[in-house]
């Protein structure tokens, strides 16, 4: 049997800036055991084929105690989110978050948010006034899309400043534990707090809103009765609610930074975008196979034993699949390490596929359209300091801790 | 514009739908309902829909239906 030692390498945090190289090692075996246990897949049909698998489980309850590497994210006091989840339950929450996020129930959700989304980023760039540099991570990136989830879900404005404060710490339990054994007892004992903290806030708000509905998010999951399946319980709201809050607010944050990072490094194409602002419609796809802020697929486990490649997985086997490296495939895309803004027949992985396929992506989508289109119309001059950037220590959800970026003036 | 969906192929990821509510609307979970020739207003809500559409099950045609820098979007970079 062979095996390779690549995913120690993925992981190391010397390889974060530039992972890509060792992608296309990887894909020399399409399918591969790494000597640390899990099988890798990194091509970009064979992750197709076991994202639509259903002998292919994300519930964790499936893996062995041995196979759980990547850092827990979850409040340990509540249910499994839906991501973590197999039909028929997976199903059933899914169905009752989408009844009051999405088509059919609710299909003018994201869309209505368009003018809250374009007045937050005007609002973030006017603060760059009278400067010629800035973190693009700090001052923008980071507070931008926990705003619009605040307004997404109906967070009142002046409770904003405390949410940021717990969804900050919440997405810590992402990067893994650094430092003494006590510092990191701190810092998981941090996580608890504002996960009980945020647990609090958002039940009383849901009773607040179950008695006094408004035009939000929050108040439609209180007050859904559900179709044919048992509305959702209080506990399963603040595990799923949690989670579009980690989920929306970090990898869209990696997004919107990966984003103006390539623009950066290519400005032809910036100046395009500056001359055609319709462009970034197309530009946002490319960068999500490009640059995806998901790497990687971790802990996936087999139900069965499953034949692919030439390989047979065993059943019980932990599972991590490569999207950033299916989105490189130069047999799936051609000249894959391009970056084409109007690439066409672009079917990249940035949002997943099959069952588990981002919720959120159509809200992602237009927070980085509206965010990369006026950053590029009002920044004059825009340049990187340093390439490449400091990133952060995750390479799962990979993206840049700051991009210090100088700019010569401000349009209006 | 017209608007074309190949409808073997769209899989019900409802992306046109919620980025183009006045031309694309789901029916169900996962049949979909759409205006063949939508009002040029909605212009932008339909290139959107395009390129979100993971399948890529939809097709725009005539006037406005690219965007202006269209092959020429090309870069090496550094």
């Amino acid at each position: 049997m062979t095996s390779v030692a690549l995913l120690g390498q993925i992981l190391d945090y010397a390889n974060r800036a530039d992972p890509y190289p060792l992608y296309a090692e990887l894909r020399r075996t399409p399918v591969v055991r790494d000597e640390s246990g899990p099988y890798l897949v990194s091509t970009y049909w064979e992750i197709h084929s076991l994202l639509h698998d259903p002998r292919v489980s994300s519930d964790i309850r499936n893996l062995a105690p041995e196979a759980k590497t990547a850092p827990r994210t979850e409040d340990p006091d509540l249910p499994p989110s839906f991501i973590r989840l197999d039909p028929p339950d997976h199903d059933r929450l899914r169905r009752l978050i989408m009844r009051t996020y999405g088509p059919p129930h609710a299909p003018r959700r994201v869309y209505g948010l368009r003018g809250e989304i374009s007045g937050i980023v005007s609002g973030l760039i006017d603060r760059f006034q009278g400067r010629d540099r800035i973190d693009l991570v700090d001052d923008f990136s980071y507070p931008f899309p926990v705003t619009v989830i605040c307004r997404l879900l109906g967070v009142p404005q002046e409770d904003e400043q405390r949410f940021h404060g717990w969804a900050d710490t919440v997405a810590t339990a992402i990067e893994p534990a650094v430092g003494t054994p006590e510092e990191q007892q701190a810092h998981w004992q941090a996580i608890r707090e504002a996960h009980h903290q945020l647990a609090e806030y958002l039940s009383g708000l849901i009773a607040q809103r179950r008695r006094a509905p408004r035009e939000d998010m929050i108040s439609a999951l209180a007050t859904d009765r559900g179709a044919d399946e048992s509305p959702m319980s209080l506990p399963e709201m603040l595990s799923n609610l949690t989670l579009l809050l980690i989920a929306g607010h970090e990898t869209t944050v990696n997004l919107i930074t990966n984003g103006m990072l390539t623009l950066l490094r290519h400005p032809d194409t910036l100046k395009q975008l500056r001359a055609d602002p319709d462009l970034v419609i197309p530009l946002v796809e490319e960068l999500l196979r490009f640059e995806p802020p998901v790497q990687l697929l971790p802990e996936r486990t087999t139900l069965d034993d499953i034949e692919i490649a030439g390989t047979t997985i065993p059943q019980g086997a932990s599972l991590w699949l490569v999207p950033a490296s299916g989105n490189r495939d130069p047999r799936r895309f051609p000249e894959p390490d391009r970056f084409l803004p109007d690439r066409p027949d672009n079917q990249h992985f940035g949002f997943g596929s099959g069952i588990h396929n981002c919720i959120g992506s159509p809200l992602a989508r237009l927070e980085a359209q509206a965010a990369l289109a006026e950053l590029v119309r009002r920044l004059d001059n825009p340049r990187l300091v340093e390439d490449p950037p400091p990133y952060r220590h995750n390479a799962v959800l990979r993206g840049p801790r700051h991009l210090p970026i100088a700019f010569d003036g401000l349009s209006r | 514009m017209r608007v074309v969906v190949d409808l073997n192929r769209c899989q019900g990821y409802a992306q046109c739908a919620f980025l183009a509510p006045d031309v694309f609307a789901m029916h169900g979970e996962e049949a979909l309902l759409y205006d063949g020739e939508p009002d040029g207003t909605r212009r932008l809500d339909v290139l959107r829909a395009e390129a979100a559409c993971p399948v890529k099950a939809i097709t725009v045609e005539g006037a406005g239906a690219a965007w202006t820098a269209a092959g020429a979007g090309v870069s090496n970079g550094p």
